[in-house]
């Protein structure tokens, strides 16, 4: 089976995935001969990552510095420095190794473990943090595509940016990305870059929103999530579109779509909240990081959103927030 | 703490103007704190190295304050400050 195997590009798509390779069958005998799988080259990104054979994770000598954690407190992740750069294993899943400067990614799969299940790793964890180390502003947001500009949603999981992006993606618009959002300069001013054209969405969002017959990436172990991807039914934008308007999601405590503006001090650490980074023990990259986020926080496009949590209500969350973003002027 | 103390700024403390009002971010504790655009003045001061009853007498030059009142402030505002660790007094 090849890496990508059950899961493939909407057609013109030009982000991350655009150079999809068709390497990458199988594994082979170890480091040395890493398969390539892809390398992203699209609007300066490049990641080089190549996947090798699976072996069971050996006790690790480098420096752990960070840990995730799940609610329950498993271990989902540990970071650790290595000569070359960062090494992130996943326990039971996968290690990644991450160049210094994040243009290289090796991956090593445990033993069984589904090729499914290491993309979505790479995509959703990974690949993020490599682009921070590229020195790329990537935010916890999802985008749409609302009168040929770009609308983001930010907000920590279970906020509701998928299933707004789902939304408008199946109800007339096109989604740019619906995690992982990379904002680039072009020209002097922001752009969303589109990313993966799928959106991952739990169960009774896609009942609610999706029908039977979007495209699913195979189910993975971990996760009651879903992939779904872009098609005839979930529209997907695969080219760069200005940032027009970012929407910090509140937790549905509104009876109605409600906009707050943003000061841009708010706007600024509500942007560190929500921004991947992957070491914060390195000065130099914190201070640009930083400033870019300063810079982006300036821009007077920053906004409260809050709006009941009803599948029934979205129609009225999308018109709501098209005449909001359409009718905000001062975006430059 | 005395007007002739000063304050040293970590160095993983970093601040940075956005509008009128100035954001400090603590990468080691990721604390983050919002100055007003006086407080925000008065953090421009304290890290061009014044002493506290220098900065209060530039601030006292600038804004339509009572000195007591305003001494009170700043010493207020900065021993918050290093209550969270975004300076740290230095005697003087």
């Amino acid at each position: 089976m090849g890496w990508f195997d059950g899961d493939h590009l909407a057609d013109g798509s030009a982000g991350l995935e655009r150079a999809k390779a068709a390497a990458g069958r199988g594994a082979d005998s170890g480091e040395g001969s890493a398969n390539r799988v892809g390398s992203r080259q699209a609007f300066g990104f490049a990641v080089d990552f190549r996947m090798a054979s699976a072996r069971p994770q050996a006790p690790l000598k480098a420096v752990l510095f960070r840990e995730w954690t799940l609610p329950d407190g498993t271990l989902w992740a540990g970071f650790y420095r290595t000569e070359a750069g960062y090494l992130l294993r996943f326990p039971g899943l996968a290690d990644f190794q991450l160049a210094q400067d994040g243009g290289r990614i090796r991956c090593r799969p445990v033993l069984g473990v589904a090729a499914a299940t290491v993309r979505h790793l790479y995509l959703n964890q990974v690949l993020p943090l490599a682009l921070c180390q590229q020195g790329k502003l990537v935010l916890h947001a999802s985008a749409v595509e609302i009168g040929g500009e770009a609308v983001a949603c930010v907000g920590v999981s279970g906020r509701g940016k998928s299933t707004l992006a789902a939304s408008f993606a199946t109800g007339g618009y096109r989604f740019l990305s619906d995690d992982g959002l990379v904002v680039e300069p072009v020209a002097g001013e922001p752009h969303v870059v589109p990313c993966h054209p799928s959106i991952r969405l739990w169960e009774d969002s896609q009942a609610a929103l999706v029908g039977a017959g979007a495209r699913r990436a195979p189910p993975l172990p971990f996760t009651s999530k879903a992939r779904l991807l872009a098609g005839a039914s979930v529209a997907f934008c695969g080219q760069p579109r200005r940032l027009r308007q970012v929407y910090f999601l509140g937790a549905g405590e509104q009876c109605a779509p409600a906009f707050e503006r943003m000061s841009p001090a708010e706007a600024l650490i509500e942007l560190v909240k929500h921004s991947f980074l992957l070491d914060l023990d390195e000065p130099a990259p914190l201070a640009a990081h930083f400033n870019a986020l300063a810079e982006l926080a300036r821009r007077p496009i920053f906004h409260r959103l809050d709006y009941p949590r009803r599948y029934a209500d979205l129609p009225e969350v999308r018109r709501a927030i098209v005449k909001h973003a359409c009718g905000e002027e001062g975006t430059a | 703490m005395k007007l002739t103390d000063k304050v040293a700024i970590p160095a993983q403390v970093m601040a940075r103007q956005v509008g009128e009002e100035t954001v400090i971010l603590d990468l080691a504790s990721s604390t983050y704190y919002g100055l007003d655009p006086v407080g925000a003045r008065l953090w421009v001061l304290l890290s061009e190295g014044k002493t506290l009853g220098e900065t209060c007498a530039a601030l006292l030059d600038e804004y339509e304050v009572e000195p007591a009142r305003l001494e009170r402030d700043v010493f207020g505002l900065v021993d918050e400050l290093a209550g969270r660790g975004l300076v740290a007094l230095e005697p003087g």
